[in-house]
């Protein structure tokens, strides 16, 4: 074989191998995640003001949807959680929210999620969002506005 | 320089007439005295006299006229933009330059995909969630998917008798998306 059709079969063995490394680390990423970081964004929204909470400028697009005219960041609570393992946040007004991870498939994640008033169940809910990525539950009243619940979720 | 083996290897060069006039000189007067050197000078000279005779014998056959023809060719005619490009990106997908170019444009495909993971400047790009079950124990609930954020909300609202007058919190829980 001549000298430039041995270096173009090491080089496609060579970019084989970087594709073979690649798919690897994508798959090995989902098998080896040992726990996830569930954040919890509490929000009040309501028409009192016109005034956004400078800490929720990142999401004010997506908060917008809601047309209400003001909103202000409550609380903001990281945790790390197992596979299957349960995390409790609570929530003003005498609620909590756990979160369930289920499992991590496509580079997606899979949530349990179950909003509780007193021992009152409000909503049981399964998501399955990116990873790294939010969805947004809403609607419990709360000081004259209603309450947004920003849930994200990160494989670690 | 009287030594044989040094002789022999500059009997090409003498007999090409590439020599100082001192060495060739040299080169003579040994020659007339050393037999194996002789002998290694009709031998060159054989072969000098073959060459010769077969390129003067050949060069006739050879085509030249294509050739030549050809190139005035290649040199009058104006080229296309395109056959420019072509012509610049030739080497770049022949040998080496091939070899080098698969592995490089692999690598940044893959940098390319792997900034998917990077993309965590506010909402990532695609942000839709799949709500896959919903129970909210007989509140009405909706389900909006916004595409310009790609955002997926689950709203719930409060029914009369629930959560609203147990907990007397006041309310306006019934947002216009």
């Amino acid at each position: 074989m001549s000298l430039p059709g041995r270096i173009l079969k090491r080089a496609l063995l060579f970019s084989w191998l970087i594709c073979l490394a690649a798919a690897y680390s994508v798959d090995a990423a989902e098998n080896n995640s040992q726990t996830v970081r569930v954040k919890i964004g509490t929000i009040l929204a309501s028409n009192q003001s016109d005034d956004i909470d400078p800490k929720l400028s990142t999401m004010k697009n997506q908060l917008k949807v809601m047309k209400y005219r003001s909103y202000r960041l409550l609380k903001e609570e990281t945790q790390n959680v197992v596979w299957q393992g349960t995390a409790v946040f609570e929530i003003p007004g005498g609620r909590s929210l756990t979160v369930t991870p289920q499992e991590f498939r496509n580079k997606q994640l899979a949530l349990k999620v179950r909003l509780q008033h007193g021992d009152k169940p409000v909503v049981d809910t399964t998501v399955r969002l990116n990873n790294g990525g939010n969805f947004l539950l809403g609607g419990p009243p709360h000081e004259g506005g209603a309450l947004v619940l920003s849930i994200s979720a990160t494989a670690q | 320089m009287t030594d044989c083996k040094l002789i022999i290897e500059s009997l090409g060069g003498w007999l090409d007439g590439e020599l100082g006039s001192s060495d060739a000189e040299a080169i003579r007067v040994h020659l007339e005295s050393c037999a194996a050197c002789s002998a290694e000078r009709r031998q060159l000279e054989k072969l000098q006299v073959s060459l010769k005779s077969l390129l003067v014998s050949d060069v006739p056959q050879i085509a030249f006229e294509p050739f030549w023809s050809g190139v005035r060719e290649r040199i009058t005619t104006k080229r296309s933009w395109y056959e420019g490009i072509m012509e610049w990106a030739r080497p770049t997908f022949a040998g080496p330059g091939l070899a080098w170019t698969v592995p490089a444009v692999i690598v940044v495909l893959l940098a390319v995909f792997s900034l998917d993971s990077f993309w965590k400047l506010g909402a990532p790009r695609n942000n839709f969630a799949a709500v896959e079950s919903i129970d909210a124990h007989g509140r009405n609930v909706a389900l909006l998917r916004e595409d310009e954020t790609k955002t997926t909300v689950i709203w719930l609202y409060q029914n009369q008798e629930g959560e609203n007058e147990s907990s007397g919190e006041n309310t306006e829980t019934s947002p216009s998306f």
